[in-house]
């Protein structure tokens, strides 16, 4: 039992150190949340796709980045309410 | 299975490193320069460079210069630099998507980075956790702050031992849960311990509440992070909610310079904010003028401090997403120094949108641009005169500070430049839209033509391999074909040459000109022009020595004549002149060498040993700094050898060694360079032009004689003929090859390789140096006119040409039948050509139109949300080199492919299809309020061979048609998912 335990704590520990590990109850919203917040930080880590999107969107790089980052707050809404 | 390549292999190889700029910085990283004389360091792609700007004493040449370039062989993001205190020159700090901070110095003895450091804090690879997304470093050298875009924030400390060398720390991190990051700056604090301001939404609230309350709640904090140097660790010590729309910060001075604080930037507004001062709001200025909306918002997208800590005054420079640039200044109050009462914007100047903008301290402001060409514009005025355009003048006086509160908007009315002039284009190739190689000139090689570009300032290349000329003179000599050409000096000490000999076979004549403020042909001369010219030189003190097939005539300083007759029954067939050694050879393969005296007289050597061949080509080698007489010449047969002779007076003409060759001589030049990668060791190296269009290159061993290192390359169908050049733009020697083009060799100024680049030029003859008093460059034979030309940059190996465009390139296509090419251009959240007049119109603008449209071109297009600008254009690159014809699109609608299409119903004619997207929201979720995008195919009939466009059709789709292909004598196109062939009606 105590294995079990240790195994349960390690695993928070991950959980809060790596944003986005997985568990087994992972919901849907938890899931695509992470995909799309994973997403528009890969947008602006990679100038030149930035770049690239800016010219698609016909504005700067900064408004795109603001709108990559804004993105990240709530990019697939408000988790749907749990079932008590 | 036995047809298949078990082996296939691709090899890439990078013509043009990325000119797109992702972080720029100034430092003082060269040691021994003056703090005025700031470098910038700069990161492109996966490049670092080191440039400096080069200026001659009155600023009237100002240049660029590449100090030291590395491939970092990874994603750079963010570049800082910093002095720590006690050190020489400034550390240079680069973020990027190793998970590592790396610390590197510029080793001026090596020309090359140094790293210094190089700490683990997180993984690789560009992730929303792992710091390196933001860097900010503190203005006193004690620490940097590397930021992600989400929770982490680490700190190094750095410092300096007392062996001089750089400590770094370990990495404090100041992480907090479910915080993005919208980017961070340092505050100076003057020496008190550093902090970093960091824009902070935090989305745990907003997240867990399934009503949606809490996320139209949400705050964005400014957060200062303090680091403690004493307990070494990092603490959150402030924060206050700001605007929602904020994007940049900007530290304010601090300590004796100014109130600390931050400058906040939001959408059309500006905040000063500090823990211990009143805030400041200022709204940002929105441009006026019959075609901008008046109520558009505008964002600061980049900007720079200008300090003097000497005078404790400072002053912003911020550039918004339109190019417009604000010089922000802070007034104090009276009673508090560190209280500020007031900031004042001023309109400056608009440059290109930049990506960084730096200002350096020689008075330059370096623009990195977003798109296009960086630049470097030379700062006239400061902008400090209060009397100068007040009413682009605007003070923050009645300005609440509070976000929530409304406000005034300001205006005023963008100009051409006026406080600032251009010094130099930095040229560039990005954005890249779409490349396609072809060769519908007959060139030699095939070109790339390229779109390039956004807005009003893309561009149509062409792209050739080779350098450009810079044509001067271009003049016509007679209706003979000349072969050759001699450019002289009068004196051996004149600084400029005095006359040029032309040479023509087939005319059987010289011309002689005369080089001053003009060139003209001299009638009256003592030059032979009868016959023409194997040679001319100017050789001894002053003596003017003219080969020509019967014989060697001199004129000496004092205007004698002298004459050497050859040999009965013998002609000159190729002849070579130094200082002071001439060499001839004869029709019957003989020798004949010559020595001038200090009297100016040559005096021949009896003996006159025979070769075994032919003479074809020889060259006596040029005469070495501070000596008589060169060393050896190459003599070259049609035998297809070459043998190296002494030419020293104690052992003159002895063989020394022989070397075959693969086709005849046709030209040889003995030329001494500076070894490419030694520190000036001059090196005699032998230039051989062969007869199959070869180039060879040896170098003669000083000792034996002997030639070793031979590098081979064919240049073209024709012989190659040699003319040592000097080369004013690297100031070195060098050697034009001409073939079927001509080439230029030279050791390249920063990889210090010995290069051979084509010049973009026509066949040349032959090219000799030129210089006069208005100009250092060379001249030309090129078939029977005369060239006069400069080389102005040695450095790129690429040229191009380019025909501007009216808006974003997004297509291109070529006719097969010509050189004509057709370009679909569109400007999202534009307005249309029409919009804008029909705005004119009601607006009054009494401004003409051409006025408008040139001062369009400096502030660019005016622009609105959800409006389209788009054309489709008819570019011919090759003979008018510009647009031949424009078709404006009106109804929103936005060109976005465009292909020739032979069609098989029409007997293979070809037509142009332009496939379009109407009332297209990029970006924007779409909603039912929004109408769905249309999409249209346009049918162009072309006309005047290609050069005109005519509308024949246009089909409407369901939504934007983006891709089209010929297929099977049809229209092949997708809409939406679905795949449509079309054939041309009626």
């Amino acid at each position: 039992m105590a294995d079990k335990l240790r195994t349960q704590q390690q695993l928070e520990a991950l959980q809060n150190k790596y944003i986005g590990t997985g568990h087994a109850d992972t919901t849907k919203h938890e899931w695509t949340t992470n995909i799309a917040r994973d997403s528009y930080a890969s947008y602006q880590g990679h100038p030149p796709l930035l770049h690239y999107m800016s010219i698609g969107m016909g504005q700067g790089m900064e408004r795109t980045r603001m709108k990559c980052m804004e993105g990240m707050v709530l990019p697939c809404g408000p988790a749907p309410a749990t079932e008590e | 299975m036995s047809n298949v390549q078990q082996t296939q292999a691709f090899y890439s190889l990078t013509l043009e490193a990325p000119s797109a700029i992702t972080a720029v910085v100034t430092c003082n990283s060269i040691p021994g320069l003056k703090n005025q004389d700031q470098q910038i360091f700069e990161a492109r792609g996966q490049r670092i460079y080191l440039h400096r700007i080069i200026e001659n004493e009155d600023r009237t040449e100002v240049s660029l210069s590449t100090v030291c370039e590395q491939n970092v062989f990874g994603i750079i993001r963010g570049v800082t630099s910093f002095r720590i205190p006690g050190t020489a020159t400034d550390q240079l700090v680069i973020a990027s998507d190793s998970g590592r901070v790396a610390m590197v110095n510029y080793d001026a003895e090596k020309k090359q980075f140094k790293r210094v450091h190089l700490e683990t804090f997180g993984k690789s690879g560009v992730r929303r956790t792992v710091p390196g997304q933001y860097l900010a470093s503190d203005p006193r050298g004690r620490c940097c702050m590397l930021a992600s875009a989400e929770k982490n924030k680490v700190v190094y400390i750095v410092n300096r031992n007392s062996e001089a060398e750089i400590v770094i720390s370990s990495p404090h991190e100041a992480n907090s849960w479910a915080n993005l990051c919208f980017g961070i700056c340092a505050l100076d604090t003057g020496w008190e311990h550093p902090v970093f301001a960091a824009l902070e939404v935090d989305y745990n609230d907003a997240e867990n509440d399934p009503t949606g309350e809490m996320y139209s709640r949400r705050e964005k904090l400014l957060v200062y992070y303090t680091v403690d140097l004493g307990l070494n660790h990092v603490v959150k010590s402030w924060s206050d909610t700001v605007d929602y729309s904020a994007n940049m910060l900007f530290g304010v001075p601090g300590g004796q310079d100014g109130p600390s604080g931050v400058l906040v930037c939001c959408e059309d507004r500006i905040y000063y904010r500090h823990d211990k001062t009143a805030p400041l709001c200022i709204p940002i200025p929105r441009r006026k003028g019959s075609t901008e909306d008046p109520n558009r918002k505008r964002i600061i997208v980049a900007g720079c401090l200008h300090l003097s800590k000497a005078r404790h005054e400072f002053f912003f420079l911020l550039q918004t997403e339109d190019g417009d640039v604000f010089k922000l200044t802070m007034e104090m109050s009276e009673e508090a120094k560190a209280q500020p009462e007031r900031m004042v914007v001023k309109y400056y100047d608009t440059f290109p949108v930049a990506k960084q903008m730096l200002l350096i301290r020689k008075g330059y402001i370096y623009v990195a641009a977003e798109n296009g060409n960086s630049k470097i514009y030379h700062v006239n005025d400061l902008a400090d005169d209060p009397e100068v355009e007040p009413h682009n003048t605007f003070k923050s006086d009645d300005v609440s500070p509070d976000p929530t509160e409304t406000y005034k908007p300001t205006y005023f009315t963008p100009r051409h430049l006026n406080f600032t002039s251009l010094a130099v284009d930095i040229p560039s190739l990005h954005p890249l839209m779409r490349t396609h190689v072809a060769n519908p000139a007959n060139e030699d090689a095939p070109q790339i033509y390229a779109i390039q570009g956004t807005g009003n300032r893309s561009v149509f290349k062409t792209i050739r391999h080779g350098l450009e000329i810079q044509e001067i003179v271009n003049t016509a000599l007679g209706d003979f074909p000349c072969d050759n050409l001699w450019s002289l000096k009068h004196r051996s000490s004149d600084e400029y040459h005095s006359y040029l000999l032309i040479s023509s076979v087939h005319g059987g004549k010289t011309i002689v000109l005369s080089i001053g403020d003009e060139v003209e042909t001299i009638d009256d001369t003592s030059f032979l022009t009868k016959w023409p010219t194997v040679t001319a030189a100017q050789m001894g003190d002053d003596t003017l020595v003219q080969v020509h097939a019967r014989g060697v005539h001199s004129i000496l300083g004092s205007g004698a004549v002298n004459a050497w007759p050859s040999p009965a029954n013998r002609t000159i067939t190729a002849a070579s002149a130094n200082d002071r050694q001439l060499l001839l050879g004869l029709s019957s393969a003989e020798l004949a060498f010559f020595f001038m005296g200090d009297d100016g007289v040559l005096n021949q050597l009896e003996d006159m040993p025979e070769m075994s061949g032919k003479i074809t080509a020889l060259s006596v080698g040029q005469t070495p700094k501070g000596q008589q007489q060169a060393k050896y010449a190459v003599v070259g047969c049609d035998d297809c050898t070459i043998r190296v002779l002494s030419i020293e007076l104690d052992s003159p003409l002895e063989a020394r060694s022989v070397q075959a060759l693969s086709a005849v001589p046709t030209s040889i030049e003995v030329v001494e360079m500076v070894e490419p990668g030694s520190s000036g060791t001059v090196v005699s190296y032998v230039h051989i032009g062969l007869e199959s269009g070869l180039y060879l290159r040896a170098i003669i061993d000083e000792v034996t004689g002997e030639l070793g290192e031979v590098r081979t390359k064919f240049l073209g169908a024709r012989p190659t003929r040699l003319f040592p050049v000097s080369i004013s733009a690297s100031q070195q020697q060098g050697i034009l090859a001409c073939s079927t083009k001509p080439w230029l060799g030279y050791n390249h100024p920063g990889s210090s390789i010995y290069t051979l680049t084509p010049l973009v030029a026509a066949t040349m003859e032959a090219a000799r140096p030129f210089n006069s008093e208005h100009l250092d460059g060379l001249c030309a034979i090129q078939g029977g006119n005369l060239l006069i030309f400069g080389i102005p940059k040695v450095d790129g190996r690429l040229s191009a040409s380019e025909v501007a465009l009216q808006y974003t390139p997004r297509a291109m296509t070529r006719n097969p039948w010509n050189s004509m090419w057709y370009v679909a251009q569109s400007d999202g959240n534009t307005l249309s050509q029409a919009t804008k007049d029909d705005l004119r119109a009601k607006a009054g603008d009494a401004v003409p139109a051409e006025e408008f449209a040139e001062l369009e071109k400096h502030i660019g297009l005016s622009r609105s949300t959800g409006h389209w600008a788009s054309c489709i254009q008819a570019i011919d690159p090759v003979e008018a080199k510009a647009a031949t014809s424009t078709i404006e699109l009106a109804d929103n609608e936005a060109a976005l492919c465009c292909e020739v299409i032979p069609f098989a119903s029409r007997e293979w004619e070809v037509y142009l299809a332009v496939g379009t997207g109407q009332h297209m929201m990029p970006g924007v979720a779409p909603t039912a309020a929004t109408e769905a995008p249309k999409g249209f195919v346009h049918i162009y009939k072309l006309t005047e061979s290609g050069r005109q466009m005519e509308l024949m059709h246009k089909t409407a789709f369901a939504s934007p048609v983006y891709a089209l292909h010929p297929f099977q004598g049809r229209l092949a196109l997708g809409v939406g998912p679905e795949l449509f062939v079309y054939d041309l009606g009626m």
